[in-house]
């Protein structure tokens, strides 16, 4: 495979809720994404995948563990500060909320031009208002929508602003965090098309975080399940689908509903016990490139 | 099989500082005992506002323009509150979608479950009110019910308040649940769980089950027939084989194809083009011509009746018309069994 | 946040108010001490005007003023722990002695008025959320945003006009008639002109909070289960909404004592009603240095107190916020 673009290496992250209590919401987690490649991390709600994305992004500082982005080890301070420009702009964020991640009281064209403003970057395309309607456009909204406020826009509207917004700085990592949970069935193919789009045409690498396991299916090249902040297996999207090996993966693929009623209603499904779960297990590697924790019960 | 519920031409407007914006138009169904029609469409379509108008729980700012609600044959539309209050609950009964905030949040779960038991059973002896409400909370699988009963609701998990949410809608044995979008809220594996004891419950008790979802997948577990809502219209209806295998309405064609569970990886997604209409003052023809690739003039113009394809199976859309070109349907056709 | 000893919590608050009224003393003491006027005044009277600046010096000694002030301070301080307040410059009574006289009516008028505003508040407040965009709750509203605008002093005099001067229905000022001290009807006559004023004053703002809250607890997702299990509104507005906007509304009670007591004060003022009011703006204007210590630590002292107390009310009442201590015993120790 292609040059390794993100190396996640024993990340830990605890939330301390009092003096003596602390939640471990990530805990070892180690996965590398490629250039060009889109990574999904599944798993339910409070198993840490976001988690992993704040820390990718430096919003939290781990407790332990090391995030290599392009060789730079991000969570060290010295080199986070001499790299602060290339770390900033070659790596973006897109929230699962479009709402409150934009500023109401800003314009779509300054929302759009606004990392470009702050980073100094000179307009390839004359000025910032055309740079902002390059990428409207690119995102598939024409430039009528610039003066916009983003109350105007629907849901949909609002998450192509905001993935236009970070694909301003060409950035060649995207961390899209449920970026389309929120949004309706026929809209949430818009916006999976679009990211397809990014990462053939543009070659951007993508850490794509769902619960919704058919678009990862659809979408992600490499796909990562966690549990209870543990990631639990690793493989490629074909590979994790045909072969799941971890029984909370099996249990988490056969929870998902599909779409033929005569199929759905044969299948009997099974919940995962947790108490089956050993945390204190190590990834073995199964075979090329499938990665699965294995511990004493399962 | 009897009718329980028969909804005929309901519309229900809101009115807003823009004027009257039609949510539900022109809709009419019916709900035989014990069988699960399941409500699909996009946010907007009116699947919500339907069902929460046949229970008049809406606020003071929705109306109902016309058409019959008929329950068991008597005619509640023009019911008041106080009448209203003694069906709710005995004939039919809600599941809403975020069970963290359906239940009150400072009253125990056990208390509110029996609340709802006694409205309906004013009478009832205290021990054996006691002993329905652990009744109820196992039926919907919740264990250690005795213990579990005395605590609040932000003790639960999701999966467990929808649970009790349940218990509360089952507590006076309604012969129809609504459930509006009862596991949109939860996680896959959770949302698995409650499908499975919805479908159960369901076939212990006997109780018709109308429920909304957009999801296809949830649809497909466990309804028996399917109504396809587009702006504010029920487009197609049939039985869920009819809908899934063989569907009629470009709109329906469209929601299946955008799905990515059918889409292969690499190929690009289906899309609908276009956006949903505004629904103040909604188009004059069918409101999904301007979306759809197959419409016809008369679809700009006039809008289609609902034809008849089988006993059961029933699409709004000119293309039924034997006047119409014939077109072979992108997907349907029983073609992905 | 979460108790793990009760010892240790209520040892904490106790500490943080001793050290609060502390801080308000030293700010009081001083800034008593730098204000303009002569402090001899309110002791001798009109005989200062006439003092040698020997006789001066010797007074100035014998009141302990001419010390520098964080001299003062202290031994006010000394004697203060050992609870010898000092006399009261006007009155030459032990300062305690002046007050516990004043305290009772000021009690008498805020307590009442109290009760009467937040039995009303509570009243009014449901009436409005029941009759929601009705003409009654329209009215109400009007009303009440119309009368909260009205300043007290100036209602005051306006009452005081109407009732006394006009109508010659109720006395003008005070809170008994020179020797009817302990005639209760004489008492209450003279009560209803000022606790009128204080009620109206306060009364619309909390029936407003409590409307509000209400609606937005009627808005909320369980009520629409609640009203599809078949529950009629009754018994939804008094058992499920309003069992949740006790905990809001009891602390909002703690909170808005201090403020009905500066209400009160100023009422006092106008109707000349001898409570502690009264007293603290006389003292202040003759810097009765003594007396003016102990009502404003006093003042701030109940100021204090209750914000605590409306601090304990909200962690307390409200399950919602013992919610911490679940998750500590629960997951925590599964996943941790």
């Amino acid at each position: 495979m292609s040059e390794i673009l993100l190396d996640v290496k024993g990340l830990t992250h605890y939330f301390r809720l009092s003096k003596t209590a602390v939640i471990k919401a990530v805990d070892d987690v180690s996965f590398q994404i490629h250039k060009g490649e889109i990574f999904g991390l599944v798993g339910e709600s409070g198993s840490g995948k976001s988690t992993v994305a704040r820390c990718v992004m430096n919003v939290h500082k781990p407790a332990s563990g090391s995030i290599y982005y392009q060789g730079i080890d991000t969570c060290d301070p010295a080199q986070f500060r001499k790299n602060r420009k290339l770390l900033q702009t070659s790596r973006q964020f897109i929230f699962q909320d479009s709402t409150s991640s934009l500023n109401q009281r800003m314009r779509v064209a300054d929302i759009i031009a606004e990392p470009m403003a702050i980073h100094h970057v000179k307009p390839q395309r004359g000025s910032l208002r055309e740079e902002a309607a390059f990428q409207l456009h690119y995102v598939g909204l024409d430039s009528s929508y610039l003066d916009k406020y983003p109350s105007e826009l629907s849901g949909g509207m609002r998450q192509r602003v905001t993935i236009a917004r970070a694909l301003s700085m060409e950035p060649e990592l995207l961390v899209a965090d449920e970026p389309i949970a929120s949004l309706d069935v026929s809209i949430q193919a818009q916006i999976i098309n679009l990211f397809a789009h990014c990462n053939r045409e543009h070659g951007c690498s993508i850490l794509f975080i769902a619960h919704d396991l058919a678009v990862v299916k659809y979408l992600c090249h490499r796909v990562g399940v966690m549990f209870q902040g543990k990631l639990v297996e690793v493989a490629t999207t074909k590979e994790l689908f045909e072969n799941p090996l971890h029984p909370y993966t099996k249990s988490l693929l056969a929870a998902i509903p599909i779409p033929n009623p005569r199929l759905e209603r044969a299948r009997v499904w099974h919940p995962f016990d947790p108490g089956l779960f050993d945390r204190n297990g190590k990834m073995v590697e199964v075979s090329q490139g499938h990665f699965v924790l294995k511990g004493e019960t399962v | 099989m009897s009718e329980l519920l028969e909804v005929k031409n309901l519309s229900v407007s809101f009115r807003t500082p823009e004027g009257e914006l039609q949510a539900v138009r022109d809709v009419s169904f019916c709900l035989h005992a014990g069988e699960v029609l399941a409500i699909v469409g996009e946010s907007g379509s009116g699947k919500s506002v339907l069902c929460k108008s046949i229970m008049k729980l809406l606020n003071k700012d929705a109306y109902v323009k016309g058409g019959t609600i008929k329950v068991n044959g008597a005619d509640i539309t023009g019911y008041t509150e106080r009448q209203m209050q003694r069906i709710r609950g005995k004939i039919f009964s809600m599941v809403f979608q975020d069970p963290m905030t359906s239940l009150n949040p400072t009253i125990p779960i056990g208390k509110q479950i029996a609340e709802a038991v006694r409205v309906h059973n004013p009478k009832m002896r205290a021990d054996d009110l006691q002993r329905r409400v652990i009744e109820l909370m196992e039926l919907v699988g919740i264990d250690q019910a005795e213990q579990r009963s005395k605590l609040c609701p932000y003790h639960f998990s999701g999966g467990m308040r929808q649970r009790s949410v349940m218990a509360i809608a089952l507590a006076s044995n309604p012969q129809i649940l609504f459930a509006d979008e009862p596991t949109t809220a939860l996680d896959v594996t959770i949302q698995a769980q409650i499908l499975d004891l919805l479908r159960e419950v369901q076939e212990k008790l006997g109780t018709a089950t109308i429920l909304v979802s957009h999801d296809l997948g949830v649809v497909a577990r466990v309804a028996d027939r399917v109504a396809v809502m587009y702006a504010g219209k029920i487009v197609e209806i049939g039985t869920a084989e009819e809908i899934f295998y063989d569907p009629r309405h470009p709109y329906t064609w469209g929601l299946m194809r955008s799905l990515p569970a059918y889409a292969q990886q690499g190929q690009q997604l289906y899309t609908i083009p276009g956006m949903p209409p505004v629904l103040i003052d909604p188009p004059a023809g069918d409101a999904f011509a301007c979306r759809n690739e197959y419409a016809l003039a008369i679809d700009y113009e006039q809008m289609p009746p609902m034809f008849q394809i089988s006993d059961t199976h029933f699409a709004a859309t000119w293309l039924m018309d034997g006047r119409a070109p014939k077109i072979i349907p992108p997907i349907g056709g029983m073609c992905h069994v | 946040m979460i108790r793990k000893n009760p010892y240790i919590y209520y040892g904490r608050k106790i500490l943080a108010f001793a050290l609060s009224v502390l801080i308000l003393s030293v700010v009081v003491f001083y800034i008593a001490r730098l204000a303009p006027g002569d402090p001899l005044v309110s002791y001798y009277g009109e005989r200062v005007e006439r003092m040698s600046t020997q006789q001066r010096q010797w007074a100035e000694e014998k009141l302990g003023l001419n010390a520098p002030i964080y001299v003062q301070y202290i031994r006010w301080l000394q004697n203060a722990v050992k609870g010898d307040f000092g006399i009261s410059f006007k009155y030459k009574m032990d300062v305690l002695e002046v007050i516990g006289e004043r305290l009772g009516n000021t009690l008498i008028l805020g307590g009442i008025a109290f009760v009467l505003i937040f039995a009303g508040a509570l009243g009014l407040g449901i009436l409005c959320a029941w009759k929601e965009d009705g003409w009654l709750d329209r009215c109400i509203c009007k009303i009440g945003t119309i009368t909260s605008c009205i300043p007290e002093f100036w209602l005051s005099l306006v009452l005081i006009l109407i009732f006394a001067v006009n109508l010659r229905l109720l006395p003008s000022g005070g809170a008994y008639a020179i020797g009817h001290k302990n005639d209760i009807g004489d008492r209450v006559v003279h009560l209803i002109l000022p606790m009128t004023v204080a009620v109206i004053n306060h009364l619309w703002y909390y029936a407003f909070m409590i409307r509000n809250k209400l609606l937005d607890e009627v808005r909320a997702d369980y009520v629409l289960l609640a009203k599809s299990k078949g529950l009629d509104k009754k018994r939804i507005i008094f058992h499920h909404c309003l069992r949740n906007i006790v905990p809001s509304y009891l602390s909002l009670m703690a909170i808005s004592v201090p403020h009905i007591l500066g209400g009160t004060y100023i009422i006092e003022t106008v109707f000349s009603y001898p409570g502690i009011g009264t007293l603290s703006y006389e003292s202040a204007r003759y810097q009765d240095y003594n007396l003016l210590m102990v009502l404003c630590i006093f003042t701030g002292a109940v100021v204090i107190l209750f914000h605590m107390i409306a601090q304990i009310i909200n962690e307390r009442i409200d399950p919602r916020m013992r919610e911490q201590e679940i998750v500590d015993t629960t997951e925590v120790t599964e996943i941790g």
